[in-house]
């Protein structure tokens, strides 16, 4: 019973100096994103630490994560981060980094043996210059984790040449090259060409088991992915990476015949294929681009209700920070850009995709998710009368001030603004016939006119009676015919009147 | 195998302690989920009270939402309605003249419902007088109207450590009229601003850069907050220019050089009080939450937690301690707002893009008090040799009156350019005399070695209340910015 007692006593003593520390430290610093488990905070909105290979290679790598921080996308076990991990290198002394890594490396399974005070004292002198904290390409060049075989055998790659607007049938089209990927990995980079080009991937899926699998596909453009000639999951239409599609099938233990077809059009291309088996685990990428290159937020459509427009006001792509995007029923949308008092962007189609300002801490600003998106200007609307001015200015020249908006009625937002000392009301709805109709009225508190610009930036000519025709579809119809006035660098300008009534119609053939 | 089964009955040992302090909790406050609206996304940013004991509530995705029925007993019959959506990270709220007032990421708006319809749609934008560049980490939150109708807005810097757009790193004033007032500087990153009973605004600035360790800040007009990285709109307004506060140095130092610095009023030790300090509610309840009638509760993001704080003003400067008050909440928390006429407490938050310890992605909960008095430290107030402390309940004098049953440390942080700073300039005052008041409720520690700046972490796990009870809570971190004389 005593040598029990001291047995015990001993063990404690030994978990305090080797292991407990660490556990507290990172239960203090670390466990609300990364979870007490290692699995990352809430469900694995964070990174996970279990089974990392960021944490279970080279110790040097996650010692600089700690000293200065981590931004940016990350992809840990086939998920794509995109957070910012603190710099906590101010704050913990070596030997406090030295116990939660070594704590952390040999937690739920990881693999990773101590880390010293002296290695992390070693690395924090070797990267004293570094103030801001790191991304994770900067990272991986200089620790490149370790590459796990890929379950594509016998891959052979074909690319055809030419301007696909579907999927092609392949037995119908003749390759312009055959090649064979040794490293079993698939990539649009080895198309030859950047633009109008198809590529017909062929190997052996080797599963490892009996039992239901999920393949993950993102493209740019459009791709699809057949296994034992059945389709498993398909990117459809023209479109960037951001669209991952997932998709089941059920497939016996060993080699399985795989077909992966891809088109890219114009502008950027991309391929993105990654899968996991019935015992799940983390995505393992088929693709030499990976996460990385995928967003790491779902799709989430904003939608108009059937009698009201719907406002999205986080940034928008293509406009200023204040705009307040507008989408109305039938699909169509504005964005109005309070910073520049005027509706920057105007497009049909899906509105916004709220997904990235949702997911994460919500980086960057987000485009317009639908077609034909126009940039129907770029600088402030308003400024003094430009009877003789040839150029738009770049600056503000009137005192302007946004009031807010209103939504008015079923299917009308109204905004608000004094300029040059006359209240001014900009006003919006949908046509049955999906065109945006703008009411700009304008109050008798002031007695002169001021210029308000219309179009600038993009290509516009006169149609005549009215009309002009702005380059990437939309065709603009006033009234009076004669109220816009074209300068000489190509703005679209409106002479406002005190107690006015202009009305503007943007419409698509 | 011993050490296994030992770190076994650590585990039990550490699972039965945790349970027992929520147990604890549960005897003194009642802590209770208010159901959401199904299948909607609620990442709570700020709760407005309003008439007819409805609730409203902003969410990081920009809807606000009201609530009937929060201070129901049967919570499970509340009912939810849209009231508007398409706002910008509206982090502050409040109803007034039969609207509600934003603090909007982009501007300080007003919303009104003018058709009754039960929705809104008036969307007057008050003031728009700052600059946002895209940058998703310029976070605005605004206050609630002060005696003269101004919001008191803080502005995050553009990242940790830069000021790319107007007025990031300051705190403005936004009149009703929507003129912007340039108030204090050198914020960083702020988690919410609020007012004590007597009026003055605070708000919680986050560990990072020129911030050693959180705290809760007093924005006094013209002051200068310690992060300078925001000093150069003076000129924008033609202020003063804010100090050039000096890196790696101490907050003690640079604020005897410039007298507008003012110091953090009660820093709250990082990991140890927490990580990530929010919203701030005063206790202007006469009592009905408890004990603590004049004191701020605070949120807490990283611990899902809410701590308490006793200010006091010392030669002009607010100091006073932190205590830590209730936990085990389900996401980190981000708005607090006691209801000062009902005593209920509601609580919000979300975790994304920012871990905590509450394991729900969002949360919306409210705290009632069960009428049970805990045996806690009320109040621990600064003299020129110590500290009195007062109690909820008569203090045992054996034990209270024995400087043995206290321990004190203190420490400070470098006042510094990088992120955050370990504790630096440790000290040892020695608790000397404790000194029992006649009627057992407070209790006169002297102490030698008092360091000035520094924070004080009193410890009294050997105080038992007279009925032979323990504290709930035995600590406290005492911000010691000016000794009293």
């Amino acid at each position: 019973m005593m040598r029990r007692t001291i047995f015990l006593l001993m063990g404690l003593g030994a978990a305090t100096a080797a292991g407990q520390d660490g556990g507290q430290l990172y239960t203090m610093h670390c466990a609300a994103c990364h979870g007490d488990d290692g699995r990352g905070a809430t469900g694995g909105a964070f990174p996970p630490l279990m089974n990392s290979p960021w944490v279970n290679t080279d110790p040097a790598l996650a010692i600089k994560v700690i000293l200065h921080g981590l931004e940016g996308p990350v992809e840990v076990l086939g998920t794509t981060y995109n957070l910012a991990m603190p710099p906590q290198g101010a704050s913990l002394v070596d030997h406090e980094i030295a116990a939660i890594l070594s704590y952390v490396r040999s937690s739920w399974g990881n693999t990773g043996d101590v880390v010293t005070t002296e290695l992390v004292k070693a690395v924090r002198a070797r990267t004293e210059d570094r103030k801001q904290p790191w991304t994770a390409g900067e990272l991986l060049k200089e620790h490149p984790l370790p590459v796990t075989e890929s379950a594509l055998r016998n891959l052979t790659f074909q690319a055809f040449f030419g301007e696909f607007p579907d999927l092609p049938d392949f037995s119908k089209l003749t390759a312009q090259n055959i090649e064979t990927e040794n490293r079993g990995l698939i990539s649009g980079s080895h198309g030859l060409r950047e633009q109008n080009f198809a590529v017909l991937w062929l190997a052996e899926f080797m599963a490892p088991a009996d039992g239901e699998y999920v393949f993950k596909l993102d493209s740019d453009d459009m791709s699809r992915v057949l296994i034992n000639g059945t389709e498993v999951v398909e990117v459809a239409g023209m479109g960037p990476m951001g669209r991952a599609q997932e998709g089941n099938i059920t497939l016996a233990k060993g080699p399985q015949p795989i077909r992966i077809e891809f088109v890219q059009g114009a502008g950027e291309f991309g391929i993105a294929l990654a899968w996991k088996g019935p015992d799940g685990g983390p995505w393992q990428w088929l693709s030499e681009q990976t996460g990385g290159g995928v967003n790491p937020w779902p799709n989430i459509p904003i939608l108009a209700n059937d009698d009201a427009p719907v406002i999205y006001r986080n940034f928008i792509g293509g406009t200023t920070p204040r705009a307040i995007g507008v989408g109305f029923p039938g699909g169509v949308n504005l964005a109005w850009s309070a910073d520049h008092h005027a509706p920057e962007l105007i497009w049909r189609g899906l509105f916004m995709d709220g997904g990235r300002h949702w997911t994460d801490r919500g980086v960057g600003p987000e485009p317009p998710a639908g077609d034909d998106v126009v940039k129907s200007s770029n600088a402030p609307a308003f400024a003094k009368r430009a009877e003789s001015s040839a150029r738009w200015p770049d600056k503000l020249e009137l005192d302007v001030r946004f009031r807010g908006y209103k939504l008015g009625g079923p299917a009308e937002v109204l905004f608000s603004l004094e300029a040059g000392g006359m209240k001014v009301l900009d006003s919006y709805s949908a046509t049955a016939d999906r065109a945006l109709l703008r009411t700009i009225k304008t109050d008798g508190t002031a007695t002169d006119p001021v210029a308000m610009l219309i179009t600038r930036g993009t290509p516009v000519s006169p149609a005549g009676g009215g009309t002009y025709q702005l380059d990437g579809g939309v065709r603009i119809t006033v009234q009076p015919s004669n109220a816009l006035r074209l300068l000489q660098d190509g703005s679209l300008v409106l002479a406002l009147e005190p107690r006015s009534s202009t009305q503007i119609r943007y419409s698509w053939p | 195998m011993i050490i296994g089964s030992t770190f076994k009955t650590l585990a039990i040992l550490a699972a039965l302690a945790t349970a027992g302090h929520a147990a604890d909790q549960a005897e003194f406050y009642l802590r209770e989920e208010i159901p959401l609206p199904p299948g909607e996304v609620m990442e709570i940013g700020s709760i407005a009270l309003m008439p007819d004991r409805k609730v409203a509530v902003t969410t990081r995705r920009g809807d606000l939402w009201i609530c009937e029925g929060a201070y129901e007993d049967d919570l499970s019959q509340v009912r939810w309605k849209k009231f508007a959506g398409g706002l910008h990270e509206p982090l502050g709220m409040f109803w007034k003249d039969g609207a509600l007032w934003l603090t909007q990421r982009p501007e300080v708006s007003r919303l009104k419902d003018s058709n009754n319809d039960g929705t809104a749609d008036s969307f007057e934008t008050i003031s728009a007088g700052w600059g946002i560049n895209g940058d998703y980490h310029e976070y605005a939150f605004g206050s609630d109207p002060d005696a003269n109708g101004d919001i008191w807005v803080v502005l995050c810097l553009t990242g940790s450590f830069t000021a790319d757009s107007d007025w990031r790193g300051w705190c403005v004033r936004v009149t009703p009229d929507g003129t912007m007032i340039p108030t204090c500087s050198g914020i960083r990153s702020p988690g919410g601003i609020g007012f004590n009973a007597a009026g003055d605004v605070f708000y919680t600035d986050n560990q990072g850069p020129w911030n050693g360790s959180s705290s809760l800040k007093w924005l006094k007009p013209g002051s200068f907050q310690g992060n300078p990285t925001g000093n150069k709109f003076h000129q924008k307004a033609g202020l003063p220019a804010p100090p050039e506060v000096a890196d790696k140095s101490r907050t003690e130092t640079e604020r005897a050089k410039f007298p507008a610095y003012i110091p953090p009023a009660v820093v709250f030790p990082h990991a140890r009080v927490g990580q990530s300090p929010t919203g701030i509610t005063p206790d202007m309840s006469g009592g009905k939450f408890g004990p603590w009638d004049g004191q701020l509760y605070v949120g807490e993001q990283t611990h899902s937690e809410v701590q308490r704080v006793f200010l006091e003003q010392v030669n002009g400067i607010y100091q006073g301690a932190v205590f830590k008050f209730l936990g085990g909440f389900e996401a980190g928390l981000i708005p607090v707002r006691l209801d000062q006429q009902e005593g209920v407490l509601f609580a919000g938050g979300s975790n994304r893009g920012w871990g905590s310890r509450g394991s729900k992605p969002f949360t919306f909960e409210r705290v009632r008090w069960t009428g049970k008095t805990p045996f806690e430290i009320i109040a621990m107030s600064a003299t020129r040799d110590g500290f009195i402390l007062s109690f909820a309940e008569p203090v045992a004098a054996a034990t209270a009156g024995d400087p043995g049953s206290y321990a004190m440390d203190a420490w400070t942080y470098i006042l510094q350019s990088d992120y955050g700073s370990p504790e630096v300039d440790q000290a040892k005052p020695r608790i000397t005399a404790a000194q029992v008041a006649p009627d057992g409720k407070s209790v006169r520690l002297t102490i030698d070695g008092l360091v000035k700046g520094h924070v004080h972490h009193l410890r009294a796990d050997g105080v038992r209340a007279a009925g032979g009870g323990s504290l709930w809570h035995p600590e406290a971190w005492y911000t010691l910015n000016e000794i009293p004389d």
